[in-house]
């Protein structure tokens, strides 16, 4: 189809929905809504992720992000019952100052990934890189340092929560 | 890296203390682990080079020992200072434990290979900081530190994921000497993506170390935070983020220098005019010190600057962040003693001399050596990051330092006036807590011996 194969045409229509969505995520009024729109961000990058033969990562892409931790985020949102009125109003300084930073940061990153496209990517989609095999070999051998002392860092969070959220008897 | 399984270890023995309703032993146990996380790294010392361990993840080297030995000293001190105040509390063990994490976190960065090892190390430690900033549940200033850490924390950690991504988009690996190895292969013809992970990796560690622009969160978290947490954010946390910062940037990326040097000159005068001015016109003794602990990155920054992995660079940036350590124990203890239901303005120091002449001696030594007075270790500290400087091409730098530094005096000697010459606002007297006393006079010796002497610390690495 016009020169392209069915793999590019998927990532051209998936890049184009992701940011579409993105965008909506950050312009929709209602912050509901906004969740919901993250939740089809995330499964469009999902889909990504199945285009670089990554099954694994894009079923706990989905499984994590859009099943559990944004429903907590829409949990969160009702509970604080968040709307409009109740948003603090930013003076127009800052939000020229925030937009004028936030563009600049864009401008850098378009600049620098400008060129990118020369580069040749080796083992993109070739390789069963993405496999649970692989995945495996990979998350228990090369990196079994880090994923073992990240217990510690979850361990810490728990202790946190329970410190922060324990009601003192005195 | 025994020492480092030691620490990690102590933090879960202390909660089982919990368990076991063995709450009396947690001081004498937590004291007991971190000698022999010392002795350990000691041992280790003596091996001829740098072992790695897991896939080269995770790497001890002299420099990394050296480091883990200053952050366990000031951790021990710590200990002690802690056990007194928190003493009583029913959440003791959840702080001990907290705590004994954030060492984990800050022992990994000083001795991190690759960069998930990195990032971890950095979460590691914040997150028990952020938890710990917000302690006093009651205090909204205590709320308010510890939300903004958090926010501000995170949106640091994401600029610095965003830089690792970047960078192992361009060199395809996270191991620190792959990309020094990618960095020559390739000069002159690097992606521009790279440079933009760099200085991504580059804010974000500006933001641990507090270093301006990005220093604007340290001033209300120090304040707001219980002090014990202050004295360990700005102790411990300096030390472990400087460690990885000279690792990351010396190692890692010193082939493309002349991408953040650039970058740091601007933020070492900016960290050295608006620290040392704003320090100038605080009432807050605290927050005080928090501007000032922004101005000792500046100053340990431009050793990075000098960017000279030599033994002089190392032996300056672990000088400091000792002197700076052990002089902030002392100050933050005495400021912990006088303090009373979280006032800590220049006015509660009033008449200390009289109060408690041992106390006030004691914080006048801190205050002259974070003052970089003579005869005290913070003078050679400073010292011995100006001969660094020396040699490099920003020795205006060097003027603004001095500059900056005579401000410094001026902050640093309202303490010292109020101690000695002002009338005392209450005859309250102070409480007693002798081995809060035993931790003040330590460190002040401490301070007083390494001035008098430096060569042992300052001259660790000799090739």
């Amino acid at each position: 189809m016009l020169g392209y194969t069915i793999t590019q045409w998927l990532f051209g229509i998936l890049s184009f929905l992701a940011i579409m969505f993105g965008l909506l995520v950050v312009f929709s009024k209602n912050p509901v809504n906004s969740v919901l729109y993250l939740v089809l961000t995330f499964f469009c990058i999902a889909g990504h992720y199945l285009l670089m033969n990554a099954q694994f990562l894009a079923i706990v892409h989905i499984v994590v992000y859009a099943g559990a931790i944004l429903v907590l985020f829409l949990f969160i949102i009702m509970l604080m019952n968040l709307n409009e009125d109740s948003e603090p109003q930013r003076t127009w300084l800052t939000k020229i100052i925030a937009a004028a930073s936030g563009g600049l940061m864009l401008f850098v990153l378009i600049g620098s990934l400008k060129g990118a496209e020369k580069l040749t990517l080796t083992s993109y989609g070739a390789a069963q890189t993405g496999m649970v095999k692989n995945l495996g070999k990979v998350l228990f051998k090369d990196f079994l340092f880090p994923f073992e002392i990240i217990s510690v860092l979850l361990l810490a969070a728990m202790v946190g929560v329970i410190l922060i959220g324990k009601k003192e008897t005195k | 890296m025994k020492g480092f399984l030691i620490i990690t270890a102590l933090g879960i023995i202390a909660m089982l203390l919990q368990v076991f309703k063995l709450k009396k032993l947690l001081l004498p146990i937590t004291v007991l682990g971190i000698l022999t996380a010392y002795v350990f790294n000691f041992l280790e010392w003596n091996q001829p080079f740098s072992i790695s361990y897991f896939e080269n993840m995770i790497a001890f080297d002299k420099v990394s020992l050296a480091f883990t030995g200053v952050i366990l000293a000031t951790a021990f001190f710590w200990f002690i200072l802690a056990s007194k105040s928190y003493e009583g509390e029913e959440s003791m063990i959840d702080h001990f434990a907290l705590v004994l994490f954030a060492l984990t976190g800050a022992i990994m960065l000083t001795s991190f290979k690759n960069m998930t090892t990195l990032f971890i190390g950095v979460e590691i430690m914040s997150i028990p900081l952020y938890v710990l900033a917000a302690s006093r549940k009651k205090d909204v200033l205590s709320n308010e530190a510890g939300f903004k850490y958090l926010i501000m924390g995170s949106f640091a950690s994401a600029f610095l994921l965003f830089g690792i991504a970047l960078i192992y988009g361009a060199s395809g690996s996270f191991d620190i000497n792959e990309i020094r190895a990618y960095i020559t292969a390739n000069q002159g013809e690097l992606p521009s993506f790279f440079y933009a992970g760099v200085v991504m990796m580059l804010i974000a560690m500006c933001f641990k170390v507090s270093a301006a622009p990005f220093h604007f969160w340290a001033p209300d978290v120090y304040h707001g935070s219980p002090t014990l947490i202050t004295a360990l954010m700005s102790t411990i946390v300096k030390t472990a983020a400087f460690a990885a910062f000279m690792r990351l940037f010396l190692i890692g990326f010193a082939g493309v220098s002349e991408i953040w040097t650039g970058i740091l000159v601007v933020v070492i005068a900016a960290s050295l005019i608006v620290a040392n001015l704003t320090a100038a016109v605080q009432t807050n003794v605290k927050r005080m010190l928090a501007f000032s602990s922004i101005s000792h990155a500046a100053f340990m920054l431009m050793v990075i600057l000098a960017n000279v992995r030599s033994s002089l660079s190392v032996n300056a940036i672990l000088y400091y962040s000792l002197a700076y350590s052990i002089g902030s124990i002392t100050a933050f203890g005495v400021m912990h003693r006088v303090s009373r239901n979280g006032n800590e303005t220049v006015d509660s120091f009033n008449g200390l001399s009289k109060r408690s002449p041992f106390l006030a001696v004691c914080m006048t030594i801190a205050m002259l050596s974070l003052a970089g007075i003579p005869i005290t270790s913070g003078f050679f500290a400073k010292y011995f990051v100006f001969t660094a400087m020396i040699g490099t091409a920003h020795k205006w730098l060097l003027i603004l330092a001095i500059l900056t530094s005579a401000v410094g005096v001026y902050y640093y000697f309202k303490v010292i006036i109020a101690m000695y010459f002002k009338a005392p606002d209450t005859t309250v007297e102070l409480n007693t807590d002798s081995s809060g006393n035993l931790v003040v006079l330590i460190t002040t010796i401490i301070t007083l011996v390494i001035g008098i002497v430096p060569g042992y610390i300052a001259e660790m690495f000799t090739s």
